[in-house]
């Protein structure tokens, strides 16, 4: 299982995956309390890219890239990035 | 699987986090949606279906209990904000850096 060990090359791969088609990805983000770890997946079932942190300040960061790839699902544009200007 | 609103999703999901505290864990998933309440036609049909972009379905569980909701364009502001406060306050078991710690305030303000 593939996890990377930068957040900084994870996010890059994770959204440059989205990028090459959008319906395909799915992100799955998977938290045990009891263990005290967090680990966010993104796959198009070719593909699988993951992370995994025990670390507080991932939390963060993972929440924002969440955010942000909604962001980019809900939007009509196929850049990344643009507002909505309509 | 049980299809809710935005709101009672953002409920739901907090329990969900809360029951899963002492054991267990929370999966969310996330994925582009089109819109689709109809399985795709087999070939041969013409896809009537015009696919909408600017959807996505949010899913939670906790191995027993299954949620979901639909968030759009419109209500992804104000879900968006309201979903990050709530992994962020729920996400608090992992381990904070020891050396130099300066507590940093959270943003209170909005």
């Amino acid at each position: 299982m593939p996890y990377f060990q930068t957040w900084e090359e994870f996010a890059r791969a994770a959204e440059k995956l989205y990028l090459t088609d959008p319906m395909k990805v799915r992100v799955v983000l998977k938290y045990r309390h009891c263990d005290g770890n967090l680990c966010m997946k993104v796959t198009d079932n070719a593909v699988c890219l993951q992370y995994k942190t025990d670390q507080a300040q991932d939390v963060k960061k993972i929440e924002k890239l969440h955010g942000k790839l909604m962001r980019l699902m809900v939007s009509k544009e196929t850049h990344s990035g643009a507002m909505e200007t309509d | 699987m049980v299809l809710l609103e935005n709101d009672s999703f953002l409920t739901e999901l907090t329990r969900l986090f809360q029951k899963c505290r002492t054991s267990g864990s929370v999966v969310i998933t996330l994925k582009k949606y089109d819109g689709r309440t109809k399985p795709v036609p087999r070939k041969g049909h013409s896809d009537s279906f015009e696919p909408a972009d600017n959807k996505c379905l949010i899913r939670a569980s906790d191995g027993k209990k299954k949620i979901s909701t639909v968030v759009s364009t419109k209500e992804v502001i104000k879900f968006q904000m309201a979903y990050s406060n709530l992994l962020r306050a729920h996400m608090d078991g992992l381990k904070k850096k020891d050396k130099k710690s300066k507590s940093k305030k959270t943003k209170a303000t909005q």
